[in-house]
C-alpha cells in the first residue's frame, strides 16, 4: 500500500535526514506564524508510540494526537506495520510531518510515520528508539489486540513506561485480558499498563464513590448484598462480551476485599450471573445483563444498581444511563422511598477524551492492575 | 462515629468530592452571587464535583420565591457561566435543591434556621453548613450576630464562613472584623477569599519552587540581585468607582494581591502543603519585611493618580473626570514602592512593587533578576548585548516561566546576546482552567484553607501599609498624575534609579 504523502508529510531517508526535515518545516511555521503576528511554541511532555496494523487504525490515532496537541503536545511516531504474511510494502519508511490541530496552531505537534512491513519484526524497536525525545515519557498505545507472543512486542513494550490499549476491540476478551494481566504483573516497577475500557469507567466510579462519601451510607458498603450492571448489545443482540462490566465488579471486589465464589457462567437470559463472597462470608450474587439501548457503543455500561441490607432497612444505589442523550441520572432508594436523585452530564467520551486521560497519568494506576487482578480470577 | 476513608475513593483518577453540605448565601440576590457564585457552583455540577446531596439557601432582603429566585439564577448563569449555553437538565436537577428564604424581617433568621433544619432533615444530612457572605462589609456584623444569636452555626457537622475582601480598611477595622466573626466562629472555621491564590498560576509559584530543586539553591540574596513584582491592569475604575474612591490601589491590591505575591515568593519552604503549614511560612515572611517609615515614605514609595491618555488606541477619561469620582480627589491609582525583608535569606536584597490602572498593557508578574556573572571573562565590546540572568514568572496573561541567559551570537568570533527560554504554561497543558471561584468555594467545603489568608496575615499586611497611608494622607506628599497608557509617574522611574536599577518592560 502507498504511503500518502499530504497525510503522512514527506519521506525521508533516515533518522538525520528526518530530523533535519522536521527542523525545516518547523522554521517554515515560524515564519509562517510571525507573519501572522502571532509564535509557535515547540513544547513536548511526553513521546508517544502508536502501533497499527490497519491504515484506518494509523489515520485515527494521528488525527487525534494532533487534536490533542494543544493539552498534551508530544511527539508522535505512529508505527503502522503490515500483518505477518502481507506483501503490501518490502521495506521500511519514514515520514514526518507538523499537522494542526483545529484552526489553532500556538504549539506544534510533531508526527512521524514508521510504515514496515510484516516481516520487520525485531528491526522495529531499533528503528524507534532513535526517534524519541529524551528525558519524557514514552506512551505507547495498541490498537490492535496485541501479538502478546510475538519478540517485537517485547522490544516495544520495553521502550514504555505507559501502556495503553482497548480491551473493547480485542476479539477474545476472555483470553486477552489473562494476558494483559501477565503483562502487567511482569511490568510492575517497570511501565503501567491502561485500558481505555477502565477510562470509560471514571465517571462510574466517581458516581458509585459518591454515595458511599455521605456518611450517613457509608455503613452500606461492608453489608451489600447484590449487584446487577447492565452493557450495551446492538439491536441483532449479537454475542458481546461484557468486559467493562466485569471490570466494574472486579473493582468493586478488589476495593471491598470479595472473592470470586463461583466462575464466570453464562446466565439463561442473557448475561451472565455468579456469585462472589463479602470478607464476612455473606454470598453477593451479581448480575450482568445485556441492554439494547440506542445511542450507545457495544459493550458500554447503560446501568447499575448496588443493593444492600443494614439493620433492617434495604437501600439501593442506582445509576441509570437515559437511553440517547448525554446524562446519568443518580439515585438512592431506601425501603422504597426515594431519598435523593440527582441527574448529571455524561456523554459517550470521544477516542481523544479516552487519550487525554491517559496522558495525564504517569505513573501505574494500582486500583486498575486490582480490578484486573480481580477479573481475571473471576473466570 | 468515626468513618473509615471510603475504600472505593482511591487510585490517580477519582477527584475529592465534599461532603453533604448547605451553602447559604448572604447577600444571594446580589451582583457577586449572580456573576461568581451560581455560575461556580453550576460548573460544579457540571463537572460532578458536587456532593451527591447538596443544598443551596440563599437569602436576602427582599421577599423571592424560591421559584423565582430560581429563575432570576437561571437568567444570571446564562449569561455568566464560563460554559455555554446552560445544560438545561442539569440545571433542573440542581436548582431543585436551590431554596431562598428572605432575612428582611425581624424573624428572618428564625425562618432561616427553620427552613435549614427541615430541608437537610428531609435529605438526612448532618447540618454541614458554609455561610458565604457576598454583602457589602457593613452587613458583616449583624449577619454573624444573627447566625450566632439563632444557632445557624450549632448542628451535629462542621459550619464554616467565608469572607470576601476587602478585610477591614485598616488595622483597626480589620482586628475588628474578625473579631465580629470569633463571636461565633472560631478561627480555623473562617475563609478569607483573596480571589488571587485561587488562580492556577499562582498556585504553581509554589510548585516551581518547592517541587524543584534546580531554583531552591539561588532563591536567595547570594544571587538574587532584586525582585520586581508588578500587577498592571488596563482597565480605569469602571463601575467601582464608589468603592474605588476611598480604598486606593493601595487598598484595593497592594494590601492583599501584592503582598501575597511577594510573600509567596519569599517565603521559606513549609513543611508540607497543608493550610497552617503554608500560611505560618507566610506570615513568618510578612512579619520580617521592614516597615516603611514615616520619614522614609517619600524616598520609598511612589503613588500616582492617572490623567487622561490613550488605551490601545482609544482617548480615555483621566481618574477625577470618572463618573462618582469627585474632581478632586486624591485617591491613588497608582502604587510604587521598595520593601525589604529582614531575615537570613533576603538581607539587602530589594523586593519592588507597583501596581496601576490604565496601564499600557494588562500583566502580573513576578522577575527575579540574578546577580551578573562575578567575573568578565569576555571583552566589553562582545558582552555589550548582555543583561543579567532572569528569572520571570508570568501570571497573566499567558502564564508562563521565561529564563533569560546569554547565548553566542552564531558567527566567527565571540558577540553575546541575551535570549528568552520561554515556558508557555498553556502551551504544555492546555486546559480550560477552573474559575478562581469553583476552585476556593470547592476547598472551602472539603475545609482545606491552604488557599485563604489568615487572620495574622491579613493584620500583619495591614501593618505595613497603614503607615504608607497615613503619611500619604498627612499631606507633606506630592500625588503625581500619570498618563493613561505610560508605565506610571516619573516619580516611580526615579525612586528605582535611586538604586542604579529600572523598571522591566512586562
Amino acid at each position: 500500500m502507498v504511503v500518502d504523502n499530504v497525510i503522512w508529510g514527506a519521506p525521508a531517508s533516515g533518522v538525520s535526514a528526518l530530523e533535519r526535515e522536521l527542523a525545516r518545516l518547523r522554521r517554515a511555521r515560524s515564519a509562517h506564524a510571525s507573519e501572522q503576528g502571532h509564535t509557535v511554541a515547540r513544547a513536548s511532555v511526553l513521546n508517544l508510540v502508536v502501533f497499527a496494523t490497519r491504515e484506518v487504525h494509523a489515520k485515527r490515532a494521528a488525527r487525534t494526537i494532533a487534536d490533542l496537541s494543544q493539552r498534551h503536545p508530544s511527539r508522535a511516531i505512529v508505527v503502522w506495520v503490515d500483518r505477518p504474511g502481507s506483501t503490501a510494502t518490502d521495506r521500511l519508511a519514514m515520514h514526518c510531518d507538523l499537522p494542526r490541530a483545529d484552526g489553532r496552531e500556538q504549539v506544534s505537534c510533531e508526527q512521524i510515520l514508521v510504515r514496515a512491513p510484516g516481516d520487520a519484526g525485531a528491526r522495529l524497536a531499533s528503528a524507534v528508539i532513535p526517534l524519541l525525545l529524551p528525558d519524557l515519557p514514552v506512551f505507547l498505545w495498541w490498537t490492535d489486540t496485541p501479538p502478546f507472543d510475538a519478540p517485537h512486542f517485547d522490544a516495544m513494550l520495553e521502550l514504555a513506561d505507559r501502556f495503553i490499549i482497548d480491551s473493547a476491540d480485542f476479539a477474545r476478551p476472555e483470553l486477552s485480558l489473562k494476558r494483559v494481566r501477565e503483562v502487567c504483573a511482569r511490568g510492575s516497577g517497570r511501565y503501567g499498563v491502561t485500558d481505555f475500557n477502565w477510562t470509560r469507567l471514571t465517571p462510574w466510579r466517581d458516581l458509585v464513590s459518591a454515595f458511599f462519601d455521605v456518611p450517613a451510607w457509608r455503613p452500606y458498603l461492608d453489608s451489600i448484598t447484590g449487584v446487577r450492571v447492565g452493557f450495551t448489545v446492538d439491536a441483532d443482540g449479537r454475542e458481546v462480551h461484557p468486559s467493562q462490566a466485569l471490570l466494574l465488579v472486579g473493582w468493586l471486589a478488589s476495593r471491598l476485599g470479595w472473592l470470586a465464589a463461583q466462575s464466570l457462567a453464562p446466565s439463561e437470559a442473557g448475561g451472565m450471573l455468579f456469585s462472589m463472597t463479602r470478607g464476612d462470608g455473606t454470598r453477593i450474587p451479581v448480575r450482568v445483563r445485556p441492554r439494547f439501548e440506542r445511542g450507545l457503543e457495544e459493550g458500554d455500561l447503560s446501568g447499575l444498581r448496588i443493593q444492600a441490607t443494614r439493620d433492617g432497612k434495604l437501600a439501593e444505589f442506582v445509576v441509570k444511563r437515559a437511553a440517547g442523550n448525554a446524562h446519568v441520572t443518580t439515585s438512592v432508594i431506601i425501603d422504597g422511598s426515594l431519598v435523593t436523585e440527582r441527574v448529571m452530564p455524561l456523554s459517550a467520551p470521544r477516542v481523544g477524551d479516552l487519550l487525554g486521560e491517559e496522558l495525564t497519568i504517569v505513573a501505574s494506576d494500582h486500583v486498575y492492575e486490582d480490578a484486573l487482578a480481580a477479573l481475571v480470577a473471576l473466570s | 462515629m468515626t468513618l473509615t476513608a471510603n475504600p472505593l475513593r482511591a487510585g490517580p483518577r477519582l477527584s475529592r468530592i465534599p461532603e453533604p453540605s448547605t451553602l447559604v448565601i448572604f447577600g444571594g440576590s446580589g451582583d457577586l452571587s449572580a456573576r461568581k457564585l451560581m455560575p461556580a457552583l453550576y460548573n460544579l455540577a457540571l463537572q460532578r464535583l458536587l456532593p451527591p446531596t447538596f443544598l443551596v439557601v440563599g437569602t436576602a432582603r427582599a421577599q423571592l420565591a424560591d421559584a423565582l429566585f430560581r429563575d432570576e439564577l437561571h437568567k444570571a448563569v446564562s449569561e455568566f457561566s464560563r460554559t455555554k449555553p446552560i445544560n438545561e437538565e442539569v440545571w433542573r436537577s440542581f436548582a431543585d435543591h436551590v431554596h431562598y428564604v428572605s432575612t428582611g424581617t425581624s424573624g428572618g433568621y428564625g425562618v432561616l434556621g427553620d427552613t435549614l433544619n427541615r430541608l437537610e432533615g428531609e435529605l438526612g444530612m448532618p447540618g454541614n453548613r458554609l455561610f458565604y457572605l457576598a454583602t457589602p462589609p457593613s452587613a458583616y456584623g449583624p449577619i454573624v450576630h444573627g447566625i450566632g444569636a439563632h444557632g445557624l452555626a450549632r448542628t451535629n457537622g462542621w459550619s464554616r464562613v467565608v469572607v470576601e475582601k476587602p478585610f477591614g480598611n485598616d488595622l483597626a477595622s480589620a482586628v475588628d472584623l474578625s473579631e465580629k466573626l470569633h463571636e461565633v466562629f472560631r478561627e480555623d472555621q473562617v475563609f478569607r477569599i483573596d480571589h488571587y491564590l485561587g488562580k492556577e498560576t499562582v498556585q504553581n509559584i509554589l510548585v516551581l519552587r518547592f517541587a524543584n530543586a534546580i531554583f531552591e539553591p539561588l532563591w536567595t540574596r547570594q544571587y538574587v540581585d532584586h525582585v520586581q513584582i508588578t500587577v498592571a491592569e488596563t482597565l480605569g475604575v469602571e463601575e467601582r468607582a464608589g468603592y474605588y474612591d476611598h480604598a486606593g490601589a493601595s487598598r484595593d491590591v497592594v494590601q492583599n494581591h501584592l503582598l501575597q505575591l511577594m510573600a509567596l515568593v519569599a517565603m521559606e519552604p513549609p513543611i508540607a502543603f497543608d493550610a497552617n503549614a503554608v500560611r505560618d511560612e507566610k506570615v513568618k515572611v510578612l512579619r520580617a519585611i521592614r516597615p516603611i517609615a514615616t520619614d522614609d515614605v517619600p524616598n520609598t514609595t511612589v503613588r500616582g493618580q492617572y490623567a487622561p491618555g490613550f488605551i490601545e488606541g482609544m482617548a480615555v477619561r483621566g481618574y477625577r473626570e470618572e463618573d462618582d469620582v469627585a474632581p478632586n480627589s486624591t485617591t491613588e491609582t497608582y502604587v510604587a514602592m521598595r520593601l525589604f525583608i529582614d531575615n537570613w535569606r533576603w538581607e539587602g536584597t530589594p523586593f519592588y512593587l507597583r501596581t496601576g490602572k490604565r496601564m499600557p498593557k494588562r500583566s502580573t508578574e513576578i522577575a527575579i533578576q540574578f546577580r551578573s556573572a562575578p567575573h568578565q571573562v569576555f571583552s566589553r565590546e562582545s558582552a555589550a548585548g548582555l543583561e543579567p540572568n532572569t528569572l520571570v514568572l508570568r501570571i497573566q496573561p499567558d502564564e508562563g516561566i521565561s529564563l533569560k541567559f546569554g547565548a553566542k551570537v552564531p558567527v566567527q568570533g565571540i558577540r553575546i546576546r541575551s535570549v528568552n527560554m520561554d515556558f508557555v504554561y498553556g502551551a504544555s497543558f492546555m486546559v480550560d482552567a477552573p474559575d478562581a471561584y469553583e476552585t476556593l468555594i470547592l476547598d472551602a467545603l472539603r475545609g482545606d484553607a491552604t488557599l485563604f489568608t489568615r487572620r495574622d496575615e491579613v493584620e500583619q499586611q495591614w501593618r505595613l501599609v497603614d503607615p504608607i497611608i497615613d503619611a500619604w494622607r498627612a499631606g507633606q506628599i506630592d500625588l503625581p498624575t500619570y498618563a493613561s497608557g505610560s508605565w506610571g509617574p516619573t516619580e516611580a522611574d526615579l525612586l528605582i534609579a535611586r538604586d542604579g536599577r529600572t523598571w522591566r518592560q512586562p
